[in-house]
């Protein structure tokens, strides 16, 4: 139970730190932080399909209510919720997951997370601008925003791992 | 992106707009000496202009008793407490919502310019699509030759604008001023948009694509006036019934 606890305490703390510290921090239109793939990354191995989407879909609903993009959080992160499995199981270890351990970079390796991570965090920001820009001549716009955001997104989600995570015994 | 008409789940609601003006109470001097600066600016403008003015000017109480010429446009001022410039649609959350007389669908601008639209409105709080979202469209023309067009924007940087539908038959120089045309009846005619800053051919079509610079840095922007046309519901009906 007292995992739950913490999931509840870590979704406020992902809304927060979305919306009245990366949503605030505009560098350049090229740019936009996002960690709150992180907070989807991180829910657990044995959660099934249909609660990590209604958890995404939920914690969209929040950021976006507080940041005026109208479900594009939402939507995004839903659509990263649903190729999370498909993800998961391509970079599956041989012996399969320890539900034990959580899906982050301490538990199970840099290069997991990486690879892991790193595409679902691409999927997640591609949605998101061609949501955003909604017009397929924008397509360079969007790639131009998703390469660097989604770069910088990642770099922020690990140094916010280090802070918020210890490594699970 | 086409906004979707819903009111439901933005920073006009009264939980997050609270939460948005505890931010606002943290970060509204961060550009304080700038917003400073443009209000004293502005101050000075309008001194100049009414002089008769100079002594009577209350707060909130300027009413003109006057038979020739009858009000128009009513001004609400606020203060933006929440906006974002970088996303491809930006919009900003004012202080100031329908016990303030603010409605959907009225202007907004500030000293230096044209700022947007309110989009939604909750009984203490606002919101604004601004002049940087995809399909603002707001009627602009160019000062000295009248040449009109609508104003729209790439998405790539918030200095600069673009004004589409003039066309290439008519000669812009680079750097006249933009202003409001007032055709639709938000903006009163004449207000700063900015200047023209290139003008190139678009291959294939009979208009110029027009660059311009916006006169306000909406960045830093924090002291706003929203724009009541009293008359507009009249010219709305008046317009609808030529239609028909």
């Amino acid at each position: 139970m007292s995992r739950f606890y913490i999931f509840i305490f870590r979704f406020l703390i992902f809304v927060f730190l979305q919306v009245f510290i990366f949503n605030q921090l505009e560098i350049n239109p090229y740019v936009h932080i996002m960690v709150s793939p992180l907070y989807i990354m991180l829910l657990p191995f044995d959660l099934s399909v249909i609660r990590i989407l209604f958890v995404s879909f939920f914690l969209g609903l929040c950021i976006d209510a507080l940041s005026n993009t109208f479900g594009l959080h939402a939507s995004a992160l839903v659509f990263m919720a649903y190729l999370r499995p498909f993800v998961f199981r391509w970079f599956a270890p041989r012996d399969g997951y320890d539900t034990i351990k959580n899906p982050s970079i301490f538990d199970m390796g840099n290069k997991w997370f990486v690879f892991a991570f790193g595409s679902l965090l691409i999927f997640h920001h591609l949605w998101f601008f061609t949501m955003e820009s909604f017009s397929i001549s924008e397509i360079l716009l969007i790639l131009q925003k998703t390469i660097p955001s989604a770069l910088l997104s990642f770099i922020v989600c690990v140094i916010l791992q280090t802070l918020l995570l210890k490594k699970s015994k | 992106m086409t906004v979707p008409k819903s009111n439901y789940f933005t920073t006009a609601s009264s939980f997050s707009g609270t939460l948005f003006e505890i931010e606002h109470s943290i970060t509204k001097h961060f550009n304080l000496e700038e917003n400073n600066r443009n209000l004293q600016l502005e101050n000075i403008k309008l001194r100049a202009k009414v002089p008769s003015f100079l002594y009577e000017l209350k707060k909130d109480s300027i009413s003109v008793q006057d038979t020739i010429h009858q009000q128009q446009y009513y001004y609400i001022p606020a203060t933006i407490i929440n906006s974002t410039t970088t996303k491809r649609n930006n919009f900003f959350t004012l202080n100031a919502g329908k016990t303030q007389g603010i409605s959907r669908g009225m202007g907004v601008f500030s000293s230096n310019g044209v700022v947007g639209i309110v989009h939604a409105a909750s009984s203490h709080f606002s919101i604004v699509k601004s002049v940087l979202t995809s399909d603002i469209n707001i009627d602009v023309m160019i000062e000295k030759n009248g040449a009109f067009g609508l104003l729209k924007w790439d998405g790539k940087n918030s200095n600069t604008g673009e004004i589409s539908g003039i066309t290439n038959d008519i000669k812009i120089p680079i750097g006249s001023n933009v202003i409001s045309r007032g055709g639709s009846g938000i903006f009163p005619k004449g207000l700063r948009v900015g200047k023209v800053s290139a003008v190139r051919p678009i291959e294939g079509k009979s208009v110029w694509g027009i660059e311009i610079r916006f006169s306000e840095k909406y960045a830093s922007l924090q002291n706003v006036y929203v724009i009541n046309n009293l008359f507009r519901n009249e010219m709305l009906l008046l317009e609808n019934k030529k239609g028909e």
